[in-house]
């Protein structure tokens, strides 16, 4: 005979208004099994849990049913605290009279009568529970990290730094990102260089990070503490550890008018190059779709120059596994194109901007590196078309961001900020002329932010026309802009000679095929989903991989290094014990039974089913079943319910107690 | 005899065709005769409520377009509309009616009647590009309209809003273009293809329409056009009829003619330019059309 404790919370006046919980109590009193039952205020209080404890051992309980809240929020608490009495945690079960009976109904009687059925079947339930002990799984503490923008090196090295190695994966030639492109950053006019490139240079000398530039995950097999990662070192024709760096190869290099992506494909490079100067490894890469040699197998000179050889034309992709307990993500974000879009996307572009084909209305980023001392003009503001200082520029907010028409309905959170920052260098740069902003709102919580765009006004002479723009059009060498002014409530042209447009921040192409090779999560737009958006804002739902930076939404520069040190904080608590404790409410599979169909394994969310062998001791296979690893196992149960012979079953959840709950109805 | 035609449509000519779009009318019936497209007015249809009826009385606009898809249906065909208010006003009326149960049943009430509002809605140039095609419509040209440089007027209403007609990408349309390049002419490049002419303000605040169908005036000639061709009868109004107190008020000469698509078409497709009405437009475009030896 079970001795069960139920224990009927009032939680204040949330389920003891419409629930009359002495009632509740005193009837589970007369359910067979049952050997003690109370109410109380507030339960899951200090006093609450007392109750709890002594009764467990005066009345030498062997099951618990707490009748109050949903399990998501206080099982945990109540299993604590029967774990501190001796009592096995799982046999504690909640019955939740409150957001399934209180919340929902206002008739007392009939709400009464629904707390009493919901706690009998919980009686019943436990009846049937297993004392389980939580699954101890080993952590491999070794952090990849999927980005080496300024996220992702933020996030490696406080992991090195900590003593934990690091896997650092970068898909193009040099870390960096999209920081490494600006030119100065707001609200104080730092130079990005000045404070990117040393850390650039830290994440690349420290003895705790692996490097792998040029290089993308392939695949992602395991689970929390123990994911085996292959990732693709793409070819890049030149030997990293022959390389010294000189330069003479891309100074020799024959084909040199290719536009440089780095630099939005204002400057040019060469076929062997490296994307900056300062690009860290500083080792070049031959873009093999415009060399020579691999054209047409003719050329070679940077070959015939390396003093050290190491040009190698030879070089393949190269696959390296590595064996990872936690991985961050920071593959960060790009910006909206106005150019037509395919058929079929929802992202519209912008029509009435001429869809990109007027050579001076340019992006944001192109701007940045116009203004950069780096860039391809040194850090003159010039018009891409003919070389001319523009002496009136127009910048236009609010590009395909909140404007659900255009495929986006988010703010992209950085533009206004960024545009009032431009208005200031285009000041600085060009005194004569004069810079004009349409703004929807300007949107400028940070610290320093308000005061850094009112500067922009005020100090630096830009004007700000709240409205929107309708037409782009080229009208001689100048660009006429037709917008509105809501607060005159006029329309304005302006002739422009060059304009700015700040276009919305989208998640990387292909951000989604990333996602689905780490099973996490991701929204309409692809944005890498959080598992809390409040309270676990960097964690993802899938255990061990962790979010940082603008792949899981718009964000600024110190947001984002906020948001990477956090993730490498979260990292370092799963590194900060050798085992990791999971709870053990897992499938498993009772092997006499399983046919083998696998239906379990194509409809598990979480790829725990692997097909197990089972032989005899001479070494022959005898049969073939399914096995549910524990520690990739999330407990959802649809294996359970897709089962054709019944055979597994979710530990606490098994078919008996579903339908001892169903027959105490 | 009588050869058999291509295609088949109901017709809604709507108001201004039988009125100040006369000439729109004419040249629509004269181009679909030569093209072997045949068209069969609706009968007894009634006005599709313009701006009046949707600025006051959404229920009102509904139904009166409502009805007209209903009467549409004792015809066969695809329903051919001509004037771009039209055109989205019926769209519109499908697009509203589809989305909200409610008003179906408003209007439904209103016309005492079970909705029959599914025949699909195209506007000419829809039929044109896509119904009969390019291709087709090249080989129909007898009299190519070489040399002629048309500025493709699409205002606001053919292509707007977005959702709505779906004729072609909203803002950076290509379709008039295509359609009178498949007649031989010249397309030029043009920066006020779909800035509004100022519409019905033509009567209560002229000042408004001479500013805003200048400005595209100005744009036309800016580009190097010989004509504005255009889809809708307001718009073809505003910058023809007021075309002289705009050149007044500019200090300057356009002398734009503003031609219909479907007259520059017929006139291609070798219909009788006496057929076309070219004589009772403000701005004659008879001595552009002899210039360049297309008459």
């Amino acid at each position: 005979m079970s001795r069960i404790g139920v224990f009927v919370c009032h939680c204040g006046e949330n389920i003891s208004r419409t629930v009359d919980v002495e009632r509740v109590a005193r009837a589970a009193e007369k359910i067979s099994g049952v050997a003690y039952a109370c109410d109380y205020k507030y339960m899951c209080s200090d006093p609450g849990q007392n109750l709890l404890k002594k009764a467990v051992s005066e009345h030498n309980l062997d099951g618990i049913v707490v009748a109050a809240c949903s399990p998501r929020m206080h099982e945990k608490t109540f299993r604590k605290a029967a774990d501190a009495a001796g009592l096995n945690p799982y046999l504690v079960e909640m019955a939740n009279i409150r957001e399934h009976c209180s919340w929902v109904h206002e008739d007392k009687e009939e709400a009464t009568a629904k707390a009493t059925e919901i706690v009998t079947m919980l009686v019943e339930r436990v009846k049937m529970n297993r004392k389980l002990q939580p699954i101890t799984v080993p952590v491999t503490k070794r952090a990849l990290i999927i980005g080496g923008g300024i996220a992702g090196i933020q996030a490696a090295l406080d992991i090195a730094d900590c003593g934990h190695q690091v896997v650092l994966v970068e898909r193009d030639p040099s870390i960096g990102g999209h920081m490494a492109q600006l030119s100065e950053t707001f609200p104080t006019l730092d130079c990005s260089q000045c404070i990117m490139t040393p850390k650039m240079v830290d994440a690349a000398n420290h003895p705790n990070i692996t490097l792998h530039t040029y290089s993308e995950v392939e695949n992602v097999e395991g689970y929390i503490g123990n994911f085996q990662v292959t990732i693709r070192k793409k070819a890049r024709s030149v030997d990293m550890d022959k390389c010294t760096g000189c330069g003479v190869c891309m100074a020799k290099c024959p084909q040199k008018k290719i536009p440089n992506a780095f630099d939005k494909n204002l400057g040019m490079r060469s076929a062997i190059y490296v994307p900056f100067p300062q690009a860290v490894p500083n080792t070049p890469v031959i873009d093999r779709e415009n060399c020579t040699w691999f054209k047409s197998g003719k050329c070679g000179v940077c070959q015939k120059v390396c003093g050290p050889g190491a040009v190698d034309f030879t070089q393949e992709d190269q696959l390296i596994v590595e064996s990872i307990g936690a991985i961050v993500v920071a593959t960060g974000f790009e910006l909206y194109s106005i150019n037509e879009k395919p058929k079929g996307s929802a992202i519209k572009g912008y029509g009435e901007f001429g869809h990109g084909k007027i050579p001076d209305v340019i992006d944001g980023m192109t701007f940045e590196r116009l203004a950069s001392a780096s860039g391809p003009t040194g850090g003159k503001i010039v018009r891409p078309s003919d070389g001319k200082e523009p002496k009136q520029i127009v910048f236009v907010q609010c590009v395909g961001s909140r404007a659900r028409e255009k495929g986006i309905s988010y703010c992209s959170k950085i533009c206004c900020m960024y545009t009032a920052k431009h208005t200031m260098l285009y000041h600085h740069k060009v005194h004569d002329g004069q810079a004009y902003v349409f703004f929807m709102d300007a949107r400028t919580p940070g610290k320093g932010y308000d005061e850094f765009w009112r500067r922009s006004i005020e100090e630096e002479q830009a004007v700000y026309i709240r409205g929107a723009v309708s037409r782009l059009y080229e009208k001689g060498d100048k660009i006429v802009v037709m917008g509105s002014d809501i607060s005159l409530g006029i329309q304005v042209e302006i002739e422009a000679d060059m304009v700015v447009l700040a276009t919305a921040v989208q998640p990387r192409t292909g951000a989604e095929l990333l996602a689905q090779k780490l099973g996490i999560s991701y929204d309409g737009y692809n944005f890498y989903s959080e598992a809390h958006a409040k309270l676990r804002p960097v964690e993802c739902a899938t255990a061990g991989v962790y979010l940082a930076g603008a792949c899981q939404g718009p964000k600024d520069i110190p947001d984002t290094v906020s948001q990477a040190s956090a993730a490498a904080a979260k990292v370092m608590t799963l590194f900060s014990k050798d085992k990791l404790e999971r709870e053990p409410i897992v499938a498993k599979v009772r092997e006499a039974g399983c046919v083998a169909c696998f239906y379990c394994k194509k409809v598990c969310p979480y790829g725990a089913v692997e097909e197990k062998e089972i032989r005899d001791r001479q070494g022959n296979l005898i049969k073939v079943v399914a096995y549910v690893n524990p520690g990739v196992c999330g407990g959802c149960g649809t294996c359970q319910a897709t089962c054709p012979s019944k055979s597994v079953e979710l530990d606490g959840y098994t078919d008996e107690q579903i339908i001892a709950q169903i027959e105490a109805l | 005899m009588p050869t058999k035609n291509l295609l088949n449509y109901s017709y809604y000519p709507g108001c201004s065709l039988h009125a100040s779009g006369k000439e729109y009318d004419e040249s629509t019936k004269e181009l679909f005769k030569s093209l072997r497209i045949g068209l069969k007015e609706v009968p007894d249809w009634i006005c599709c409520g313009a701006t009046p009826a949707h600025n006051v009385d959404e229920l009102l606009s509904l139904s009166l377009c409502a009805k007209n898809l209903e009467l549409s249906e004792q015809v066969e065909g695809d329903l051919a509309v001509a004037c771009a208010a039209c055109f989205s006003r019926l769209k519109t009326a499908q697009h509203k009616l589809e989305e909200s149960d409610e008003k179906r049943k408003q209007v439904a009430y209103a016309l005492d009647a079970e909705l029959a509002i599914d025949k699909p809605v195209k506007h000419l140039l829809e039929i044109l590009a896509k119904d009969y095609g390019l291709e087709r419509l090249g080989e129909a040209v007898k009299n190519p309209l070489a040399g002629l440089k048309v500025a493709c007027y699409y205002g606001c209403l053919l292509t707007r809003p977005a959702d709505v007609p779906q004729l072609d990408c909203a803002e950076a349309p290509t379709i008039m273009e295509r359609v009178i390049t498949a007649a031989g002419a010249e397309a030029v490049s043009w920066s006020h293809r779909l800035e509004c002419c100022g519409a019905n303000f033509t009567l209560s605040r002229p000042g408004v329409v001479i500013n805003l169908s200048g400005q595209i005036l100005e744009s036309a000639r800016r580009a190097g056009a010989d004509c504005i061709m255009v889809a809708c009868p307001l718009c073809h109004a505003n910058l023809d009829i007021r075309q002289k107190e705009i050149e007044e008020a500019g200090d300057t000469i356009y002398n734009l003619p503003v031609l219909y698509m479907t007259q520059l078409l017929a006139l291609a497709t070798g219909a009788a330019p006496s057929k076309l009405g070219f004589d009772s437009m403000i701005v004659s475009p008879l001595p552009l059309l002899k210039e360049k030896n297309l008459l």
